[in-house]
């Protein structure tokens, strides 16, 4: 009992597989031109999915974030509270959480390190910790950045110096958090009192729903602080990312078409091959398909039979390529995004399945003219070879 | 009625610049249970006549009937499915599917029939000549004489009224030959069929009820 029994049912599957089976080499070789077209163009699309959830990733909250500092027009060197009121009013539907900032230098035994200092005291809002807590309204104690306290061997609970007041250390920063004030160096997060003697705020930072909120309270802020709107009579400058977020997509969405269209060529060159493939086992088998429109086989089940053929090819190789891009997918996300799990996500996990589809529909379409040739051969001729 | 009857049937075709005319006012018929030998000259255009009957090929001229029927006019679709219920195929070089067990071979005129299991007519025609114990063995692992056994088999599963022949002895070795001869023989009693077959095999005649000898396109 093997498959063929369980074709006798199909005539066509059955002659197809038995004629598959007759060259293990050549039909190896047809698979395996799909195989890669399907990897091609598969984890192609996979790789841009990697990347665009790794940009996102790396713009952070950003995204969803309005930032407010002192425009150029500005007589004061910071937002004052008046101003914090003001968008407190405007901005009712999203957290205004302003901050002061400052830089210095903490120690420890184990070495020094420069830091950016930001008092805050809505702390969960704008930090994401790894340890300890990050306070809603942070009071006392202090936030740090886990690279920071490794480097200086910190714990929880061990005390940091800034303007000679001690504070106990409450939680680690998990990451940098996008493009923070910091630049990439640590940051020492403690509460608004700690920098009491600066009297404005150096930023506001708006925490919106999600990128297309931000934008859209950016411009009404910028509406109604800087009626003009031109960069000499900015009163406050307001940022959002939202806008960065939407290129990125824009851009991500071409580089998308480039990487699939390079995978298509692939592809095609792959049906080209089976097309050659299969029309030149139709010619080999000039006189055997004679024989069999001799003996009353009609000309519409001899087209059957060979598009079966290259309907196997294609799901062969295609079967084979899917598996072989999702083990590709895989790298390519643990490289990426240092989550290999995240290519089984259905944004990058559709393109095993258009791989897959596009290996059987360019096979079958490879197999037209193949099929069409031979059943429509005069079996009177087919018969001398 | 005879089972299949051409009457002047004239057949030209092009060959390069010439127009050959290879049967030319061809009259032939062949009745149910009688074997008819067509002989004669390489190039005679005996092969062509047998395409002609085997409905492989459509004559320039004249008609063509099957049990009264004319087929003439029949479109390729048409012919098919004469070919397909009436007339049974036996080639020189057996022409098996290698791919194919004895008994898939045998099937393979009806296997696209998914209505009707010819899977018993198979084993028994294999039975009847002699294969009952090769059926699951492909062509490659058959002497030239087995295969063509299996050929006759395959020729018989549609129940045809016709058999036809092309040199079924030319590929073998005398012995092997007669045995194919007196299977045929045996066959045609069995089923009722009429059997056609082109030969330059001599001893071919002592099976043969009718001999036909065409030289140059026309029948003597």
């Amino acid at each position: 009992m093997d498959v063929s029994d369980g074709l006798r049912r199909f005539p066509s599957a059955l002659m197809a597989w038995r004629n598959l089976g007759r060259n293990h080499v050549r039909t190896g070789l047809a698979a395996l031109g799909i195989v890669i077209g399907v990897v091609a163009i598969a984890s192609l699309g996979i790789a841009g999915v990697a990347i665009q959830q790794q940009a996102t990733a790396d713009l952070g909250g950003l995204a969803d974030e309005v930032t407010v500092s002192a425009g150029q027009a500005s007589t004061e060197d910071g937002v004052t509270d008046d101003q914090v009121a003001e968008i407190e009013s405007i901005v009712t539907d999203a957290r205004v959480v302003p901050q002061k900032t400052n830089e210095t230098e903490i120690s420890s035994r184990e070495g020094d390190a420069y830091v950016s200092v930001t008092g805050v005291t809505e702390a969960s809002a704008l930090y994401d910790v790894s340890s300890g807590e990050a306070p809603d309204r942070l009071q006392s104690g202090a936030l740090i950045t886990n690279s920071t306290a490794q480097e200086l061997g910190l714990e929880l609970g061990d005390p940091v110096t800034y303007n000679g007041q001690i504070y106990r250390i409450r939680g680690f920063i998990a990451a940098d958090d996008g493009f923070g004030p910091g630049g990439g160096r640590g940051e020492l997060v403690i509460p608004l009192s700690g920098l009491r003697e600066q009297q404005y705020y150096d930023t506001v930072t708006v925490v919106a729903e999600d990128g297309d909120a931000a934008t859209a309270i950016a411009a009404r802020l910028d509406e109604h602080f800087n009626t003009d709107g031109r960069e000499t009579e900015e009163e406050l400058r307001i940022r959002s990312f939202g806008g960065a977020q939407e290129n990125i997509n824009s851009f991500m969405n071409t580089l998308q078409l480039a990487l699939l269209g390079i995978g298509s060529i692939s592809l095609i060159v792959a049906s080209v091959a089976i097309l050659n493939v299969m029309l030149m086992s139709t010619i080999e088998r000039r006189g055997e398909i004679g024989v069999l429109r001799a003996v009353g086989i009609r000309r519409g089940e001899v087209l059957r039979m060979i598009l079966t053929e290259a309907a196997f090819l294609g799901v062969l190789g295609g079967l084979l390529g899917a598996l072989g891009s999702l083990a590709v997918g895989l790298v390519i996300f643990g490289v990426l995004t240092g989550n290999p799990m995240a290519a089984f996500g259905w944004e990058s996990s559709r393109y095993l399945l258009y791989g897959f589809a596009f290996a059987v529909v360019t096979s079958l379409l490879s197999g037209v003219y193949p099929a069409w040739k031979a059943a429509n051969d005069r079996p009177v001729e087919a018969l001398r070879g | 009625m005879s089972v299949i009857e051409l009457s002047n049937v004239v057949k030209r075709y092009r060959s390069g610049e010439e127009v050959v005319e290879a049967l030319k006012g061809v009259d032939f018929h062949a009745e149910r249970g009688e074997m008819v030998l067509v002989t004669g000259p390489s190039g005679s255009g005996k092969s062509t006549m047998l395409n002609v009957i085997g409905l492989l090929d459509s004559p320039t001229e004249g008609a063509v009937r099957l049990d009264g029927r004319p087929v003439t006019d029949f479109s390729e679709d048409e012919l098919t499915e004469e070919r397909r219920s009436g007339i049974g195929f036996v080639f020189q070089a057996f022409h098996l599917l290698p791919m194919l067990t004895a008994t898939e071979n045998v099937e393979l005129p009806s296997m696209w029939d998914t209505s009707v299991d010819r899977r018993d007519r198979a084993v028994d025609l294999l039975d009847r000549v002699g294969l009952g114990d090769r059926r699951t063995h492909t062509p490659d692992r058959l002497s030239g004489g087995q295969q063509q056994r299996v050929a006759i088999a395959r020729a018989l599963i549609n129940e045809p009224d016709i058999l036809l022949a092309d040199e079924p002895t030319g590929n073998l070795d005398q012995e092997t030959g007669r045995t194919i001869l007196e299977e045929m023989t045996r066959l045609k009693a069995e089923e009722n069929i009429a059997i056609v077959a082109v030969t330059h095999d001599d001893q071919m005649a002592a099976y043969a009820d009718r001999v036909v000898e065409i030289v140059d396109g026309v029948i003597q």
